[in-house]
């Protein structure tokens, strides 16, 4: 058995153990849940009032699009990096760090159970979305969903880390991750609309949020895969290198360092 | 790094060789080249006012900070290179007892002896947790428990693995009396079981009470190490020592003489 075949056998009981502080954070769960379906149910009732099928926001698939993105973004900086940096003030770390369980393993079962985390929300606003807005996928094209809902967690989980990477406090990675989602939602909400003009709009399509919408609408035949689209794909890959980088060559353990 | 002969790294009759250990923090020097040696079934305090370098020492040997120059050696194996192997030979209880609030008694209990690979059966959980008078509140969560019922189970948890030199930060502050005794006869028997232990403590009662040798650090340097009898003869004649007694000379007299009666932060 080779070194990091040995490690593993410590993942087991840290995927049990953070797979039950996320069921009991019955608010963050909440939070992630909520809010993507609340867009999905709401946007149903005013597209009913918008001509063909179409509401002022964009069409069936980009709100379910939308809404799952606004779940995995949700649980990612708010949950993920929140959790993080207060586990971290509390000395959580500290006390599983004096076990023989490397560092790595116990910061690949966190993001384990986040992906986990972002499949289930994506599962589950596509299954609601998809009923609530009559869409029809394809078998593939739920694939595809899940796919690229999985790179948007990655996207999204790699922002945290980078906050949580750049700031010690928990109060502060809090307030931040709160403007921080806010800003990213506002982007990935009215950007696309026009509303607020046609820079705000041409900068909000390179946004993470704006770049995983995108990729999302092209991946489900919503628009033609095009340059724009290849783009977008690079884009968000590169948003993953850029900040799980930060995030792991700031990421201290300990908030008193 | 410091070399050393290797004679002198490979002393078994040690659990815990430390040698000429600094520990920098930006332009702070921590620690000062600490040296000192730990023995089988030995227990030994570290006695320092707030910000002496008793934490930092203890952080070192965990693994949980790095250190600039000096060795420590756990069991004859160097920390530097054998971190993960030394981790599972030692215990640990932080000042803190950190645990996660959303995990009950009994989650904590398998995610602990998972990570020191420990197979305990349900009824061996219950066994422990009732050994240690937490037997009703296996399904209550951490914060949940009064402070000493907290201590009781970090002391568990560090212990759970019989490890060979077991680390203890300060492990009766804020407890009562009776959980603090609780606590000392704890650590005796862990040493007649043939256990080492190394504790910091603000406390001269306990020092006198449980450790068998003991010193006093300040501002990073060893400034005195003997048995508490030992450290009390050595400087009972010390003016600074003799303008802080009041009477006879007691270990606290020493420890104040020595150090200073200025407040730490």
């Amino acid at each position: 058995m080779n070194n990091n075949t040995k490690s593993l056998k410590y993942l087991r009981p840290l995927l049990q153990a953070d797979f039950f502080v996320l069921l009991k954070n019955k608010r963050a769960l909440l939070v992630s849940f909520v809010a993507p379906l609340y867009i999905v149910f709401i946007t149903n009732i005013t597209s009913k009032h918008a001509t063909a099928g179409q509401s002022k926001l964009g069409g069936a698939v980009f709100l379910v699009m939308l809404a799952i993105t606004i779940g995995i973004m949700s649980t990612s900086i708010m949950g993920y990096a929140v959790t993080v940096a207060r586990d971290r003030e509390k000395g959580i770390f500290q006390r599983l760090r004096v076990t023989p369980a490397p560092t790595w393993v116990i910061m690949v079962s966190r993001l384990l159970i986040q992906v986990l985390s972002n499949l289930v929300i994506t599962v589950v606003v596509l299954v609601v979305g998809s009923k609530v807005h009559h869409l029809s996928l394809s078998f593939l094209e739920y694939i595809w969903a899940l796919l690229i809902a999985t790179l948007g967690g990655a996207m999204f989980l790699s922002i945290g880390q980078a906050l949580v990477g750049l700031v010690k406090s928990a109060t502060t990675v809090n307030a931040i991750g709160t403007l921080l989602f806010a800003g990213l939602l506002i982007s990935g909400l009215l950007g696309p609309s026009g509303i607020l003009g046609s820079t705000f709009q041409n900068i909000s399509k390179w946004t993470p949020v704006g770049t995983i919408i995108s990729v999302f609408e092209s991946a489900l035949h919503q628009v033609t895969w095009d340059g724009h689209s290849w783009l977008s794909l690079l884009t968000c890959f590169g948003y993953v290198i850029v900040f799980s980088s930060i995030g792991i060559i700031w990421f201290k353990w300990d908030s008193n360092n | 790094m410091i070399s050393m002969p290797t004679n002198k790294l490979n002393n078994q009759s040690s659990v815990l060789v430390i040698n000429d250990l600094t520990i920098i923090f930006g332009s702070n020097k921590a620690v000062d080249r600490i040296s000192f040696t730990i023995k089988k079934g030995e227990i030994f305090g570290l006695l320092g006012p707030n910000g002496a370098g008793k934490t930092s020492t203890l952080s070192a040997i965990e693994g949980l900070i790095k250190f600039q120059s000096g060795d420590i050696l756990v069991n004859g194996l160097d920390i530097t290179n054998n971190s993960l192997k030394v981790k599972a030979n030692i215990g640990v209880q932080l000042q803190a007892n950190s645990f996660q609030n959303e995990l009950t008694i009994n989650q904590i209990i398998k995610l602990y002896a998972g990570l020191y690979s420990v197979a305990l059966s349900p009824a061996a959980i219950v066994d422990s947790l009732n050994s240690i008078g937490l037997g009703l509140e296996a399904g209550k969560q951490f914060k949940q428990l009064s402070g000493g019922q907290q201590q009781r189970l970090s002391l568990y948890i560090a212990n759970m693995h019989n490890p060979i030199l077991l680390l203890l930060d300060e492990p009766t502050a804020g407890l009562d009396p009776q959980s603090r005794r609780q606590l000392w006869d704890t650590i005796e028997h862990n040493r007649q079981n043939g256990g080492s232990i190394l504790l910091t403590t603000h406390s001269m009662e306990e020092a006198e009470s449980v450790c068998d040798r003991v010193a006093i650090i300040d501002n990073g340097r060893v400034i005195s190490l003997d048995t508490p009898k030992g450290l009390i003869e050595k400087h009972k004649h010390d003016p600074n020592v003799l303008k802080v007694s009041r009477g006879k000379v007691t270990l606290e007299d020493v420890f104040i003489g020595l150090t200073g009666s200025e407040i730490r932060e």
